[in-house]
């Protein structure tokens, strides 16, 4: 199997306060990696470090075999083309239709061309089931909606690794399951892909390794069956417990 | 250390703003050639002293007529150039002899000796008396100096009257305004009690308003610094000697008593006949159209480096930021009237052929810059980091984050602000006025002049004013309606 992401040694540490003590970890092509975990151990904090959305402090981030820390911004900008991230909070852009949304990179930054971006726009929010959607404005959908043009958006840019942060923490409940189910064929398609998540079912039926995480590292990593029904730290056994009651 | 570079600093900067004016003092001789070159006589004056020098309206133009004008005209026609006319505050008038805006001045200007240490006089061309002008209801309490005990009195500021009436009059209080103009609507209107002013210029004020009088309050005068002559930058006596020959030439032949000051009184009829204020539509339409030019001009570059300087100061880079900060800081510190008069007699130093207009274009454009880019900074700054994050994890620059993401949505933040501003700047341009540029202000006070009429014109700018700024926000409401998503 081919490694995507490579983190060595990474550690991030924001003034005094020591978020990421020391992660080793890789994603292989084609994996799904769910990374579950208490509120304030880190996980956002690592998916941001992937993409370099923040700085690590120390240690390397591979991808593709190239190291994102000490890249150019011109180099990274090319990196990130190829991968997509999703956050909790949407990030639409409010001033853009749907449409304009899902366009806006491949127009301005792949620079395919109107009549192209248009159609594959198209066929991305048809994926998601908004194909009605497109002219309208974000702020005219509901937060679910809002998210699966959000997944469009990132999908549009054709990544070879997506990464979810909370993708569905911020939406009402009746909201969730259609998110979810956008990302469930997502991962049936083969796309590799990282999520940071609170949805145990999801966990359990999609990812093909969860990793656990708390305090700073990650502390448990297994197949979805091995970690939920028989977690080997005490931290583990502490959270799933919590999160199953 | 941090301190010593500060002094550097300082001492740097006020040697810098020294450096034009010694340029200037150093310009000697050869004055009289280079007027010849050019082929033009650039005149300053203000046109607000009949009948020395005052406005009326011919074929829909404004002319400049007066004995002053006639003498200057002669003086033109002896040196074989054209004549140019330009019409300031009395105040502004010695710095634009001083920093060569204009080659000399004849504006009804007594050689007193504070004067003759900046800049040379001709021979004295004219002497009149010192007169007071008064309410006609008071005729019966006022007679000479002594009466107007404890009274507050009215004079030009800068001009011979204000000092007689501080030397003389210790007992009285002054009010010293810029314009005749406004000084006579005080008069009227109870707030000064006597305006000081020319023999002349106040037989033309009483001759025109039916409520006031004049009368000699007897002034103790000296002779050698009581007449007019025209004034010319400091060292330049071939100049001088020229305006000496035409003045003698005029003095043999009699021409101020026989052809110039009757030639005035006939303006000065003329213009009392017609003082409607619709004969002076084009007056104020000029001034609208001057002012909103300023206006649109400077909201278009305000707007073009506000931008930028918005950027600059949110930029990582030190020297930029802090360069921004300087700026915007300095300007927001500093009244627009100063920036105004520094650009147009700083920066007008170095390039002497810089139109007022243009001066007062660049001021309030720079002005307008610095308050532009706080706008525009809390704005951007106004935007989640979220989409800044959304738009970098797809892969676009910054350049294009800002162009496509941030900037739509921050200019519809402020949109309410930015409009303030621009309506602001329609207001506040009215400072140009003050070097002679033709906006509405200075308009207003033409029609001041040409009607002896103080507050209906005020009244009718104000109005104008309104209009144009009320207007401006209907459509600046118009698009923030339609902005809506952006």
């Amino acid at each position: 199997m081919l490694n995507l992401i490579e983190v060595r040694n990474l550690k991030k540490a924001f003034g005094t306060n020591i978020v990421l003590k020391d992660i080793n970890e890789t994603v292989e092509k084609g994996q799904v990696i769910c990374v579950v975990g208490p509120s304030g151990s880190g996980k956002s904090t690592f998916l941001r470090c992937l993409n370099v959305l923040e700085e690590p402090t120390e240690g390397q981030v591979l991808f593709d075999g190239k190291d994102l820390i000490h890249l150019n911004e011109e180099e990274l900008n090319g990196l990130r083309q190829r991968m997509g991230m999703v956050f909790q909070s949407f990030n639409l852009f409010p001033n853009m239709s749907v449409l304009d949304n899902v366009k806006l990179a491949p127009l301005r930054v792949k620079k395919v061309g109107e009549e192209k971006a248009t159609e594959d726009a198209k066929k991305l929010l048809k994926q998601v089931g908004l194909e009605d959607k497109a002219e309208q404005y974000p702020e005219s959908l509901s937060g679910g909606q809002m998210q699966r043009v959000a997944i469009a958006r990132a999908l549009a840019m054709d990544p070879e690794v997506m990464l979810f942060d909370e993708p569905t923490s911020a939406l009402d409940p009746e909201m969730v399951g259609e998110v979810l189910k956008v990302m469930r064929d997502l991962a049936d398609s083969g796309m590799t892909m990282v999520v940071v998540t609170h949805e145990m079912g999801f966990a359990k039926e999609v990812a093909d390794q969860i990793w656990f995480m708390d305090d700073g590292y990650i502390q448990e990593k297994g197949k979805p069956q091995d970690f939920f029904t028989a977690p080997k730290t005490e931290r583990a056994r502490a959270f799933l417990s919590k999160m199953l009651q | 250390m941090k301190v010593k570079s500060l002094w550097l600093f300082l001492c740097v900067f006020v040697f810098a703003l020294f450096i034009p004016f010694q340029h200037v003092n150093a310009a000697s001789d050869g004055n009289l050639q280079k007027v010849k070159d050019k082929g033009t006589l650039v005149v300053g004056t203000s046109a607000d002293y009949p009948p020395y020098e005052f406005t009326v309206k011919e074929g829909g133009e404004t002319k400049y007529v007066g004995l002053d004008m006639d003498i200057a005209k002669k003086f033109a026609a002896d040196l074989g150039v054209k004549l140019v006319i330009k019409n300031m505050n009395f105040d502004s008038l010695l710095v634009a002899l001083e920093t060569h805006k204009v080659d000399m001045v004849i504006s009804g200007m007594n050689p007193t000796l504070e004067r003759q240490e900046s800049v040379d006089f001709s021979k004295i061309y004219y002497r009149g008396k010192q007169f007071m002008l008064i309410n006609k209801k008071d005729t019966a309490r006022f007679k000479s100096i002594k009466s107007f005990k404890n009274q507050t009195i009215g004079a030009q500021t800068g001009s011979l009257q204000y000092t007689l009436v501080k030397q003389q009059m210790k007992n009285n209080e002054i009010k010293g305004l810029a314009k005749l103009n406004d000084l006579v609507i005080a008069l009227q209107s109870g707030k000064v009690n006597a305006v000081a002013m020319e023999e002349a210029t106040a037989k033309a004020f009483a001759k025109n308003n039916t409520g006031l009088k004049v009368i000699n309050p007897q002034f103790k005068v000296d002779s050698s610094q009581t007449g007019s002559a025209i004034a010319f930058p400091k060292g330049d006596t071939s100049m001088v000697a020229a305006a000496n020959s035409t003045i003698n030439n005029i003095k043999k032949q009699n021409l101020i008593n026989k052809e110039y000051i009757p030639n005035a009184g006939k303006y000065m009829a003329g213009n009392t006949n017609k003082n409607s204020m619709l004969n002076y539509w084009t007056y104020f339409a000029k001034g609208i159209e001057y002012t909103l030019l300023i206006t649109v001009v400077s909201v278009f570059f305000g707007f073009v480096l506000g931008v930028f300087f918005a950027l600059m100061r949110l930029s990582h880079n030190k020297f930029l930021h802090w360069l921004a900060v300087a700026y915007i800081e300095f300007v927001r510190g500093t009244p627009l009237m100063v920036q105004v008069m520094f650009v147009y007699f700083g920066i007008g130093t170095l390039i002497q052929s810089l139109p007022a207009l243009i001066a007062g274009i660049i001021a309030v454009s720079l002005n307008s810059t610095a308050y532009v880019a706080e706008v525009i900074r809390s704005g951007i700054e106004s935007i989640p980091t979220g989409q800044t994050e959304a738009a970098r994890s797809l892969g676009l620059s910054q350049k294009l984050t800002y162009r496509y993401v941030i900037i739509p949505q921050a200019l519809k933040n402020i949109w309410p602000a930015l409009g303030n501003e621009f309506i602001t700047l329609i207001k506040e341009s009215s400072i140009v006025s003050i070097i002679g540029v033709t906006d509405l202000i200075y308009q207003m006070q033409l029609v001041q002049s040409a009607t002896y009429k103080g507050v209906v014109p005020i009244f009718i700018a104000m109005v104008i004013y309104f209009i144009m700024t009320f207007s401006l926000s209907k459509v600046l409401g118009y698009f923030e309606g339609r902005m809506k998503h952006a």
